[in-house]
């Protein structure tokens, strides 16, 4: 395969059959980021896909790209450690809401902040589902779960205003309601040249509520496009992502219309510098070395 | 059911060809992957089913390719996946885990409905005499497609009006 041809959507497709509950909305997803993979055209083996652990996580097994199903939460600490080993790699992130925002929400402020060439799909369904229907992060107030028995007591995180406010270059939201659409969105996350995030509200077929499936998602869903929103405005795209939980709006929030340095780029131009200085690998222990 | 960027006014006889066959491969693979779903599931009369439908839907499109190939030959296509989105494939989100054949048989004629509503649907942009009648026989079979599915819903017994959770345990908290 060279990165000449022409891919297609079913070439980023691997032979292992998905696992998910019939109706479960990630079987659109993986759909969605076929499309876009095929629109990049970056032959798979220049692909990385990294998880951490949950449904969602399942997806980098699905696709033909390098995949590393990781650990719960660690997913973009090891995206972050792939992507300097091989600045070339294209490198994508997933994972569901708990795994990014409960038990690697820490990991995110800090990759912003680094502003690393990373995509971070993250499947938002408001529930852990592969761990039987326990409250998650985004999960609404009120939510009667098996672990809340009558009903949330928490706010749920909203993602989209959490990664805005630790000045994430590019922030969007998807949803299988829009396949093509949501296809368009995680391409244009990873052409973005810096960090990019995509909140996909994928419903869990068999945890979520009524109105969180495909037809309550549809009747709240509004194209960002069509409000006349403009990307480039990160203070109405924090007012805009504020309905989050109430509306769904679809489409680029923030586009960071002059994205700075990456991290990869910062650290190679680092090393250009000190280059010149640097002493040959046989006397690198000099530097610890008291004269 | 979604379209991306197609000029249906200016639509030729071969680029309408090419989405009708674009159309009934989607249909073929996400009727194989319901029926891996339902394998997955122990769900083997629903897989039997979309199994059934996905060998109608290849037919169908080998058909058109055939006659794509006498018409146009090898001339390359100028239209792709991208522009179509669950034209005839059934949504994803209709398939259900231990679905009934009754519920399979539905899923597969909504689908069918939906079909035939796109291709009513584009007729009136159409100012190509050939692709509107291409479209016209296509929404046509469609029609013949619904009435396949009809004839396979009648052959099972009386709907017993339990629900597929009927069946189910409920999920239980780990």
């Amino acid at each position: 395969m060279s990165a000449t041809c022409e891919l297609q959507p079913k070439d980023y497709k691997s032979d292992l059959k998905p696992i998910w509950c019939p109706g479960c909305g990630d079987f659109s997803v993986v759909q969605g980021i076929y499309r876009a993979l095929a629109a990049i055209g970056r032959p798979a083996h220049e692909i990385a896909f990294v998880s951490g652990i949950g449904c969602s996580s399942r997806i980098p097994g699905y696709t033909t790209a390098y995949g590393f199903n990781s650990v719960h939460g660690r997913s973009l600490p090891i995206a972050q450690g792939i992507k300097m080993a091989n600045p070339d790699l294209l490198v994508l992130a997933a994972g569901g809401d708990g795994d990014g925002f409960s038990i690697g929400g820490g990991h995110i402020a800090h990759l912003i902040r680094r502003n690393m060439d990373i995509t971070y799909l993250v499947m938002d369904n408001q529930i852990y589902g592969l761990t039987k229907g326990q409250l998650s992060p985004t999960s609404q107030k009120g939510r009667v779960t098996c672990t809340s028995k009558y009903g949330s007591l928490e706010e749920p995180v909203n993602p989209l205003l959490y990664v805005l406010a630790y000045g994430a270059g590019f922030v969007a939201q998807a949803s299988p309601t829009d396949l093509v659409g949501m296809a368009a969105v995680i391409e244009e996350a990873i052409r973005y040249p810096g960090f990019a995030f995509v909140n996909i509200q994928s419903p869990c077929v068999t945890y979520g509520e009524e109105a969180q499936q495909i037809k309550g998602l549809k009747a709240i869903q509004e194209s960002l496009a069509s409000l006349g929103h403009d990307s480039t405005d990160r203070l109405a795209a924090m007012d805009l992502a504020q309905h989050y939980g109430r509306k769904m709006h679809l489409g680029v929030f923030y586009r960071n219309p002059e994205p700075p340095p990456t991290y990869g780029d910062l650290v190679r131009e680092r090393q250009d510098l000190l280059s010149k200085d640097a002493l040959p690998r046989e006397r690198i222990l000099d530097l610890f070395i008291k004269k | 059911m979604a379209i991306r960027g197609i000029d249906f006014a200016n639509l030729s006889l071969m680029d309408a060809l090419d989405l009708a066959i674009l159309i009934e491969e989607e249909a073929e693979e996400r009727y194989e992957e319901f029926a891996a779903q339902m394998d997955q599931h122990r769900t083997p009369v629903a897989a039997g089913f979309f199994r059934y439908m996905a060998g109608n839907e290849s037919k169908h499109g080998l058909e058109l390719s055939a006659r794509r190939a006498q018409l146009f030959s090898d001339e390359p296509r100028t239209v792709s996946r991208a522009m179509i989105y669950d034209i005839e494939a059934p949504d994803y989100d209709a398939a259900r885990a231990f679905m009934s054949p009754r519920k399979a048989m539905e899923a597969a004629m909504a689908s069918e409905v939906k079909a035939h509503a796109f291709f009513v649907a584009a007729l009136p942009a159409l100012k190509n005499a050939e692709v509107r009648a291409l479209f016209e026989e296509l929404r046509d079979e469609e029609i013949e497609h619904q009435e396949l599915v009809q004839a396979e819903l009648a052959k099972l017994p009386p709907d017993s009006g339990l629900s597929d959770e009927d069946f189910v345990d409920e999920p239980a908290p780990q």
